[in-house]
């Protein structure tokens, strides 16, 4: 009996490694024309990678970031592509899993040889992918991957094209810190979910505004697990703040703190998320058309932004996938300018050798995207941005605060009442 | 006068030095294919893919000592396998170990620390039967789960940073690879030697009956906690390698309540209680997963594809692919040894057996 | 903390855990009959809220009415899932099998789902659903009123079904010994069959409840199905009167833990209160003991 089995185990053995070479050797044969690293002889099409949530957590913003780099691709294809070469976008999706993200990167540098890699989404899966990178000695631009954590690694190869997101919530901060006494909350409450893009904001959010003598009147962290809001956002009802700043990573998490306020009949003052209400049309169908208005979002990027190459992108996303500016996923900004930024370095340095890559990028020089400048520390982090602030505004996303930026529409403030 | 060559053969059913000699074969080579996989096959998504593979198979070995031999289905080995991956972490950054062989050796540190968590897990668990316990098993995880973000040390959300690895980029799977497969050998060995020993023959009294075995005699609690730490020590060294590996633990990933329900499913595929049952199961379940998330993971294509072809499986094969193929395998030959036997008897007699 | 803190922390708790009983009764039922451990009773509950979606965003069909239809649908579909995949399934193994085939069948109904809705979160709307009455001081939502209505409506039926029809003794004979329930000529096939059509139909009014009361996508059953199991075996297998009252303590203690306490504590209380329960009675509050073999 044993030895049958061992018998079978034999076969399957044997098939299984045939089945393994056989996906080893047909995903590196799958590698197309442009070969190694450095060369830009020839006018074959050059391939760039990049690993995608396309399934899992992530899937709905692995989406987005798909959409932007196919943009991306399709423009720059449109201007002649990268030094002559057409691009060519090799996308392999990782169900949101870190162990995938690693087989993937290996697979898009190690067998495939694509000179360029492109960053997946989420600092929790930048970091593994980036030291992946890191080892054969590629340029990590991502978008999406903005934690402390990434930039704290030691790594010297990830660009993060996006506002590091420590600082994403000091605009608003400062304004509402600036706002005359008498107008100024009396009272404020932060609820954050414990996710490294968001807790990191509010510990420095809170020390501007406490400063500016807003009390704080209740702090809670959630974790990620829970399907049920109610208690906590319940508890903020009751307590009646001015001011509420929500650290949220998804629609979901707002749109049950947003119901549970129209349910007890409690409105802020002024109500912030750090992501969710960034996510166009998803976030208004979720929390109910008229409810949006007055809530506002960081972020480096809006549908109505008034830069020229940005109001081209998001015509374009409306061609294609139809809907308005303001329903524009911000992730799709994101990846577009980590196109952009690539292809930046690539005309600068007149090839794709990645370590000449690296080293124009973090020269000092000052790029441009969809989303505004780009200059990068020694970190990797883009400090040449600001962060915006955008609000809600009878129905679409508005830049509102610094008031000063051109196009700025002044914040609606106080927050109007639930509409929906 | 009974002739010496008659005794010999009497003593021994036909064929069976021909088929011992095909399970030394069979084993001599799943070794060569496991020793020289990734100088054979060097792209590094195969060896990448590889290494996952064997760090599963060692992982549902493991897991097998318990759940397959008493019975017991552990939904919760996660648990060894996080807390294993976080002792690693944590002594590597603490003790200041550097990136590269050393911290191979903090292994079975890991593999310590997890065998030590599963004695109050154990003992708090397996007061319990069946369903409860399954769900026990679960809630000890999320308890586990939960803590990793919360306490301190723990890193938190961000979790801990695993040293970085000087290995050469084009062959730098393969020092991870290899040390998976040792500990893949000696779990599997761990497993054969239970399997065999009176221990084993307690635990599998249990999964038959437990309450005629304590009746017989057997202390059943101290077995089962046996086993269960037993099982828990390589799931942790697997843990603390898996997460050198990828180079960061975070605690959703480091408790992960795929990895648990994967354990149990490559288990059931493979045939759970058997040796080789689990190996089988891990090995098509984790290098096809990969495959199948890198190629057609778009629009959850995947995910269909994936679940028509367990289900197919489990009509089909029930008890688990290696019982089913070894219940065709015993059919056939139940069949082909009657066929034999009966051109036999037409035989003239005297020339079957025993005159050389 | 304030006494009004603490009340309405109950209070939220009770009614949210009317929620949880809905999503958790199918569960029990197939639980306590099949002896099958449902692992897609997470994605059964996403995609009834799927299919009430389809129905009000689709076809205009409002919420509650829009049940009319999915219970119906749902319970084929459990009758299928009973007929082609659990019967097959060898009666030895079949508490350890059923995982298996369960897994299965969640990451097929996943697949099905993000190929035919997207991976972008979509959530249920009505009027009603932001609307709350205030009672005593505090304000309690009409949509957690009706879904904690509509589980104790649930609750009274499905305990009529099971303890005052013929086919409810059918179901509890089938559940206390096969073979003796055989004999006195019940057919256990399709008894079965119905009792789990019965479960997933349920499941129906759970997902409503759920898609109501959050925002779903196809990939949202995954954090539901550890806590909808452990609300099960902590109420006890097959005892729907459990479910509820295990559903509504979990609730409670999680909410009240994480308004007295803090938010990201409150799911561990819970799973150590549990444990403690199940080391102490280990068949749940309203299980009773030697039902079958431990």
């Amino acid at each position: 009996m044993k030895q049958l089995r061992l018998l079978a185990r034999a076969c399957a053995v044997v098939v299984a490694v045939a089945v393994l070479a056989a996906c080893g050797s047909s995903s590196g044969g799958s590698s197309n024309g442009g070969g190694g690293g450095s060369s830009s002889g020839g006018s074959g099409p050059i391939t760039i990678g990049a690993s995608l949530s396309l399934s899992g957590d992530f899937s709905a913003d692995g989406q987005a970031f798909q959409r932007g780099y196919e943009l991306w691709v399709h423009d720059q294809n449109a201007k002649g592509g990268l030094l002559g070469h057409q691009i060519k976008l090799d996308v392999l999706s990782d169900a949101s899993s870190p162990a995938q993200v690693v087989s993937n990167y290996q697979n898009l540098i190690g067998s495939s040889h694509d000179p360029i890699v492109f960053g997946p989404f989420s600092t929790l899966l930048t970091l593994p992918a980036a030291r992946v990178a890191a080892r054969y000695g590629y340029a990590f631009v991502e978008g999406a991957g903005g934690g402390p954590a990434v930039f704290g690694s030691g790594l010297h190869n990830v660009f993060d094209v996006s506002v590091p997101v420590k600082d994403n919530l000091v605009t608003f901060a400062r304004w509402v810190a600036s706002l005359p006494a008498s107008q100024r909350p009396k009272t404020a409450a932060y609820a954050t979910v414990n996710d490294p893009f968001t807790q990191p904001q509010i510990p420095v959010a809170q020390s501007i505004l406490e400063a500016a003598g807003v009390r704080t009147v209740l702090s809670k962290v959630f974790p990620a697990e829970v399907t049920d809001y109610t208690p906590i956002a319940t508890q903020v009802s009751s307590a009646k703040p001015d001011l509420f700043i929500l650290g949220s990573v998804d629609v979901p998490t707002v749109s049950a703190f947003v119901h549970t306020f129209i349910q007890q009949h409690y409105n802020p003052k002024a109500f912030i998320a750090t992501a969710g209400p960034d996510q166009g049309a998803t976030f208004v169908k979720a929390v109910g058309n008229g409810n949006e208005n007055g809530i506002f979002v960081p972020n480096g990027w809006f549908g109505g932004f008034k830069k020229a190459d940005s109001q081209k992108m998001v015509q374009e996303y409306i061609a294609k996938y139809g809907g308005t500016p303001s329903d524009v996923n911000a992730d799709v900004a994101e990846a577009y300018s980590v196109g952009q930024v690539l292809a930046q370095a690539v005309q600068a340095t007149h090839s794709f050798d990645n370590s000449k890559i690296i080293a124009y990028l973090h020269s000092g020089v000052t790029l441009n995207s969809v989303q505004g400048p780009v200059k990068f520390d020694s970190l990797g982090e883009n400090t040449a941005q600001q962060t915006l602030t955008f609000q809600w505004q009878n129905g679409n996303l508005v830049q509102s605060i610094p008031t000063s930026v051109a196009g700025a529409s002044p914040p609606q403030y106080p927050k109007p009442p639930w509409g929906g | 006068m009974i002739h010496p060559g008659a005794r010999t053969a009497a003593a021994r059913p036909p064929g069976t030095l021909l088929r011992r000699g095909l399970l030394g074969g069979v084993i001599a080579v799943g070794l060569v294919v496991l020793g020289i996989f990734p100088l054979v096959v060097t792209d590094p998504t195969a060896t990448s893919i590889a290494f996952f593979t064997v760090v599963f198979m060692g992982a549902v070995s493991a897991w097998n000592i318990f759940s397959g031999y008493s019975g017991y289905l552990a939904l919760g080995h996660a648990v060894f396998f996080g807390s294993g991956g976080y002792a690693v972490a944590l002594a590597a950054r603490d003790w200041h170990v550097s990136g590269g062989w050393a911290v191979f050796g903090l292994l079975p540190f890991g593999g310590l620390i997890a065998a030590a968590v599963a004695i109050p897990f154990g003992l708090i668990a397996l007061r319990t039967r069946r369903h409860t316990f399954v769900v026990v098993t679960i809630a000890i995880f999320f308890i586990f789960q939960l803590a990793a973000f919360n306490l301190g040390f723990t890193g938190g959300t961000s979790g801990i940073q695993l040293p970085f690895a000087p290995f050469s980029p084009t062959t730098y799977n393969n020092p991870f690879y290899y040390v998976a497969a040792i500990i893949l050998v000696l779990t599997v060995i761990l497993s054969w030697a239970v399997r065999r020993s009176r221990f084993g023959l307690q635990l599998l009294s249990i999964r038959d009956d437990e309450d005629r075995a304590r009746g017989l005699g057997v202390h059943t609690r101290r077995v089962k906690l046996a086993a269960f730490m037993i099982s828990a020590f390589p799931v942790g060294m697997l843990g603390g390698l898996y997460f050198y590996f990828i180079g960061q633990i975070f605690p959703q990933y480091a408790y992960d309540p795929l990895f648990d329900v994967s354990l149990a499913l490559m288990g059931f595929l493979g045939g759970i209680g058997t040796i080789s049952g689990p190996l089988l199961g891990a090995l098509v379940l984790e290098s096809l997963q990969q495959y199948f998330t890198q190629k057609f993971s778009a629009n959850g294509l995947y995910l269909i594809i994936y679940g028509v072809l367990f289900l197919a499986v489990i009509l089909i094969l029930p008890g688990g692919v290696v019982p089913g193929v070894a219940g065709l395998v015993r059919r056939w030959r139940v069949r082909t040894q009657r066929q034999s036997a009966e051109a036999a008897d037409a035989a003239p007699r005297g020339v079957a057996g025993a005159i050389p | 903390m304030s006494g009004t803190a603490l009340l309405q922390a109950i209070v939220d708790g009770i009614l949210t855990g009317g929620v949880y009983a809905l999503m958790a009764a199918g569960l029990t039922l197939i639980f306590g009959v099949m002896d099958i451990i449902n692992i897609a009773q997470g994605a059964m509950v996403v995609l009834g809220a799927y299919l009430s979606y389809e129905l009000s965003a689709k076809a205009g069909i409002p919420l509650l009415p829009g049940l009319l239809i999915t219970v119906p649908v749902m319970f084929v579909l459990g009758v299928g899932m009973e007929f082609l995949f659990m019967r097959r399934v060898r009666e030895a193994d079949r508490a350890a099998m059923s995982i298996l085939v369960t897994f299965a069948v969640a990451i097929l109904i996943e697949g099905v789902l993000t190929r035919a809705f997207g991976v972008d979160y979509v959530q249920l709307h009505a009027t009603y659903i932001d609307r709350s009455i205030y009672v005593l001081g505090f304000y309690l939502p009409w949509i957690y009123l009706i879904g904690f209505g509509l589980a104790v409506v649930l609750l009274v039926v499905l305990y009529w079904m099971l303890y005052r029809t013929q086919f409810g003794r059918a179901v509890r004979a089938s559940l206390q010994n096969r073979t003796a329930a055989d004999l006195i000529g019940i057919n256990v096939d399709r008894t079965r069959m119905i009792a789990v059509g019965i479960g997933v139909a349920v499941t129906a009014v759970g997902g409503f409840a759920f898609g109501a009361t959050n925002a779903f996508n196809p990939n949202s059953g995954y954090d539901l199905i550890s806590r909808l199991l452990a609300i099960v075996i902590l109420g006890g297998l097959g005892s729907i009167g459990g479910a509820m009252a295990a559903a509504v303590f979990m609730l409670v203690v999680n909410d009240v833990v994480a308004v007295a306490w803090s938010p990201t504590w409150a799911p561990m209380v819970f799973f150590f209160a549990l444990v403690i329960v199940l080391s102490i009675r280990p068949q749940g509050l309203f299980g009773r003991s030697g039902v079958r073999a431990q």
